[in-house]
Order: structure tokens, then C-alpha cells, then sequence
């Protein structure tokens, strides 16, 4: 099993883990940077965490992360099933993510990376 | 292992000089429950309220509920690992205060769920509306981390129904209700003719205010396990949940798992009911992978004939909840699985984030995003800052004549996954 990495549009998550792990940041929206994450896997990379991981839904919060492989391991189906159904999921939901207080936004962004980092230590059991 | 779980009816709640139940009227003490709640230096001050049944009421944002209860004889005592200390609960005698809850409630991150309407359209989809609530508001110290805040918050809550619940320690229950399993020899010369059925309950467990604690244990870093479904009866599952108030767990849910109850029903008549296997909903795939195997392997290592699978949130527990039922089906045995849907506000959407044909046998809760509005009350627990922000909520939702739109997501226990609620499709 290879390394990871993580794909995130989440400063605190590029803060917390950038030096210590590979962490791919950008500044996307929830559903683009799943899209990223969906192209991404039909590159081949392989979806390691759960696209729709944490209870606060899809464009509620505006930040996902997502742990990938590190490098390309050949097209993985449940990565794609996974990915396909959470992009659609997007749509059952309205989007409310520019209607926060700021503090709020800090909220978010730490439950995003309490979320991820809950994935770590498993991930680095390989 | 057999419990007697005596029943003592609470009828109402009142504030007193010192905490005592007499006739079915709890007394509580305000100064000494505060003084429990402030033993935690990360909290800095704390309200107590009571909401009864049909007062224009609305609790919010909560956090946990709770059920006191006291451990009169057998091993270990209420909430073990947590309150407690370490030690193998689910037998003997326990006294449980029914018709009535600890809510703890407070702002812990600024999106925070969790709304219980005392009266009004919003009471009939929240079980906890017909309880009289002991209300802990909880404010915390400046600069407190969430996740500290978390706990002391969670922890506060236990500790008051605990304090309550010993109040019933040398009093005689309304009723008494046994519960006994068997061992898996015993079960099967006992009840030869009968199915064999388990419960394998999922617990969340992705992060903070995603948690679950088994003993104390940190859902996330176990692998699935077997249970005695008793023990969950003296506390043995805590909740550490807030976020997504209409499909997760509180305490008061394990507590009174309503699978678990409604299996004993049966057993012994129409089933042996074998054991409750309990596995977790980590966000890592290879853990997923992992623990719905392990989970599918006990149920055929037990002999079982059938199982009911019971999951608890959305997206992320899906997928658990598929490939728990597929794999278990795989080995020979039957599943129900329970879950809710976010089916959109028209209820057009697909339901769940994930499918298979192997799962052929479903109860839901209810579509968590199906729209409601909660008419104004005179009084407010807690806060209406968030309802804005709340999960089904959005700008528009707190109206200016004080009424709320919000999809039902956002009111606590409303599409509950174990099936614990009032309401149904009958």
C-alpha cells in the first residue's frame, strides 16, 4: 500500500497537516473539489476516506476533504460509485454557504479537519 | 446475564431547597446540581430550566439527553468508563426514572441542531417532547477549545443524571421488567425451534460531535464487537453526537434502545434472541471494510438466522450500513436494515448515498429533509441565534412573527434510525 494525501479547500487543514503530510490545497467549492477528487480517480488515484464523511451536509458546510492515494493505483470501481453518488447527493441539499458569521466558517473548518483527522492514524497504519 | 429494570414514574419536575422524589414529583435541587456542573473549570456558569409536556416551549440547541438511572444491585454501575468505573454492566437491578430527561443544551460550534418543541406541529416529531426536562444550559470559560468544551459539557450531563438518579436508590419501582439472554449453548437447548436473531447496531463514529463511547472507549478506535443487549440498559453506550439532530443517537436512545426492547418482546416466543453486535462508521474505507467484516463473520460464527441492522447519521454511514448488509447476507443470514432518507424537499431524490439489491428488506425513519414550520413560543431555552445557521435552516428561517422554517433534520430524534419516535406510515 502506497502513501496518501489530502485533497482539501480547507486552510486549517493545509495549516494543520501541509508540513507534516502531502496535502493538495485549492480553493473550491464542496461540490468542485469533490469534482476534483472524481477526476482525480478517473486518473486512477483511489478515494481512501468517505466523500460524504460527517454529518454536516453537503454545501451546509462549505469545506470537504478527502483522503487520496498518493499515486495512481488503476481505476477503482467502488472510488468511482462512491464519488458519483456524492456528487449527486449535492443536489438534495440548498446551498447556504455564504450566509455564515464568520466564527461559524472557523466552526466549520475545524469539524472538516477533526473529520480527516480522524482518518489519519488509520492511514498511516500501512 | 438477566437485569430487573424497575420502572419509577416521574410525574413532574419542581425546583426545591434539597432534590428528592416523593408521590412521583421529582425535587431538584438548583444549587446542588449547579455545583455538580461547575466541578468542571471549563465551565464557566449554568442555567437550569424545566419544559413539561405542552408548555409553549422550545429547547434549543441541544446537545444530549439523558435518562437517570441508578445501579441498585449486580455489577459495575450507570454509564461505566465514563461515570463509573470500569467494570462489565447489564445485570442485576437497575432503577431507571421514566417521563422524564436531563437535556443539556448550549452553543458548542455556531451550526449546531437540535431543536425540541414542548408543544405545536414540532412536538410530534420529537419523542422528548413528552418528558418532563431538567434543562442544563451550559456556558463555557472564554478561549475553551470545542472539543474540550465537548466533553466537559457531555460529561456534565451524565454527572446530573446521575445525582438524579441516585435519588431513587431506597425507593420501590411502579413496575419491574426482567430481561435475560442466554449463552449461545444455553440460548440454543432453550429455544431449539426457534430463529436465532441478533441486532447489530452501528454507532457514529467520525469525529468530534460524531462520536460514540462504548465503556469509555472511543467508538472510532474499535473493532465490531458482541454485546449483552442489557448492558446498554445501565449506560454502556454514551452519545458524544450533536451534529445532524434528527438521525443520531442521544444517550436517552441507547439507553432505551427501542430494537433492543422490542426483541425481547419476542423473545423466547417468536425468537432467541442472541446478542447485540455493535460496530462503528469511520470515515476511512479500509476501516469500513474492515469492521463490516468482522461484523458479517460473527453473525455466521453465532449460527445466526437473521439480523436487524440499525445505522445512525447520513452519507458516510451509508456505505457501512451496505456493506454490513451485504456481506451479512452473503453468509446465509437475513437482514432489516433501518435507516432514514434525504430524499429532498419534494421527496424525489434518491435516498441514500449508496444501494444494493441484497438490501431488500428496509425501515425508514422518515425524509429528514421534508419541510416544517414551528410556530412561535412564548419561552426559549438556550437560544435562537443558530437557527439560521442549523442543519435545514437557512436565512430565511426565523421569521419575523417568531416562527421557524426549517426541514426536519434540524429537530432532535425526528427521523430516528433505531425507530425511536411516535410517529409512523400506519
Amino acid at each position: 500500500m502506497g502513501g496518501f494525501m489530502i485533497i482539501t479547500n480547507n486552510t486549517l487543514v493545509k495549516e494543520k497537516f501541509g508540513t507534516d503530510y502531502h496535502v493538495e490545497y485549492e480553493e473550491l467549492s464542496f461540490e468542485d473539489t469533490l469534482k476534483k477528487v472524481r477526476d482525480m480517480i478517473y486518473d486512477g488515484y483511489k478515494l481512501l476516506t468517505h466523500p460524504l464523511s460527517g454529518s454536516v451536509k453537503p454545501k451546509e458546510t462549505p469545506y470537504k476533504s478527502v483522503l487520496m492515494s498518493e499515486k495512481p493505483e488503476g481505476l477503482d470501481m467502488q472510488s468511482m460509485k462512491l464519488i458519483e453518488s456524492a456528487i449527486q447527493a449535492c443536489g438534495k441539499f440548498q446551498d447556504r454557504t455564504g450566509q455564515y458569521d464568520s466564527d461559524v466558517y472557523e466552526d466549520f473548518r475545524l469539524i472538516d479537519c477533526t473529520l480527516i483527522g480522524s482518518a489519519i492514524p488509520s492511514a498511516e497504519c500501512w | 446475564m438477566k437485569l430487573e429494570l424497575g420502572n419509577i414514574f416521574i410525574k413532574d419536575i419542581q425546583f426545591g431547597t434539597e432534590s428528592k422524589i416523593e408521590n412521583g414529583v421529582l425535587t431538584v435541587s438548583e444549587e446542588a446540581v449547579k455545583a455538580i456542573v461547575l466541578e468542571d473549570e471549563k465551565i464557566k456558569s449554568v442555567n437550569l430550566d424545566i419544559a413539561k409536556p405542552g408548555e409553549s416551549v422550545r429547547i434549543t440547541p441541544v446537545k444530549d439527553v439523558i435518562e437517570p438511572r441508578v445501579k441498585v444491585e449486580g455489577r459495575g454501575g450507570i454509564f461505566p468508563g465514563v461515570i463509573a468505573k470500569v467494570d462489565t454492566v447489564g445485570s442485576g437491578k437497575t432503577y431507571a426514572l421514566k417521563g422524564m430527561a436531563v437535556v443539556t443544551a448550549g452553543k458548542i460550534v455556531g451550526f449546531q441542531e437540535g431543536i425540541i418543541d414542548m408543544t405545536g406541529p414540532g412536538a410530534d416529531y420529537t419523542p422528548f417532547s413528552k418528558l418532563n426536562n431538567l434543562v442544563v444550559v451550559c456556558e463555557p470559560v472564554e478561549g475553551v477549545k470545542q472539543h474540550d468544551y465537548e466533553k466537559a459539557v457531555r460529561i456534565a450531563g451524565f454527572k446530573v443524571a446521575v445525582y438524579l438518579g441516585e435519588l431513587a436508590r431506597e425507593l420501590t419501582p411502579d413496575e419491574t421488567k426482567v430481561y435475560e439472554t442466554y449463552g449461545i449453548m444455553e440460548g440454543k437447548e432453550k429455544f431449539p425451534e426457534l430463529p436465532r436473531v441478533a441486532y447489530v447496531q452501528m454507532l457514529q463514529s467520525q469525529g468530534l460531535l460524531h462520536d460514540t463511547y462504548v465503556y469509555g472507549v472511543d467508538a472510532k478506535k474499535t473493532l465490531s464487537t458482541i454485546m449483552c443487549p442489557t448492558e446498554i440498559m445501565d449506560g454502556a453506550i454514551v452519545s458524544g453526537n450533536c451534529v445532524s439532530a434528527c438521525d443520531k443517537n442521544p444517550t436517552y436512545v441507547h439507553e432505551n434502545n427501542p430494537v433492543v426492547h422490542d426483541l425481547f418482546e419476542e423473545h423466547g416466543k417468536t425468537i432467541n434472541f442472541v446478542c447485540q453486535i455493535i460496530t462503528n462508521e469511520n470515515v476511512y474505507l479500509a476501516d469500513k471494510m474492515r469492521s463490516s467484516d468482522w461484523t458479517a463473520k460473527m453473525c455466521r460464527m453465532l449460527d445466526l438466522d437473521a439480523v436487524i441492522v440499525s445505522q445512525e447519521g447520513f452519507g458516510n454511514p451509508d456505505t457501512d450500513l451496505i456493506m454490513n448488509c451485504k456481506k451479512i447476507e452473503a453468509e446465509g443470514v437475513k437482514t432489516v436494515i433501518i435507516t432514514d432518507e434525504y430524499a429532498g424537499r419534494d421527496g424525489k431524490s434518491q435516498s441514500l448515498a449508496d444501494a444494493d439489491v441484497a438490501a431488500d428488506a428496509v425501515v425508514t425513519g422518515g425524509n429528514a429533509n421534508q419541510v416544517i414550520v414551528l410556530p412561535k413560543m412564548d419561552k426559549v431555552i438556550g437560544t435562537l441565534d443558530y437557527v439560521n445557521t442549523i442543519a435545514g435552516g437557512n436565512e430565511h428561517s426565523l421569521r419575523e412573527d417568531g416562527t421557524i422554517e426549517v426541514e426536519i433534520q434540524a429537530i432532535t430524534g425526528a427521523t430516528n434510525e433505531t425507530g425511536f419516535g411516535y410517529l409512523s406510515a400506519r
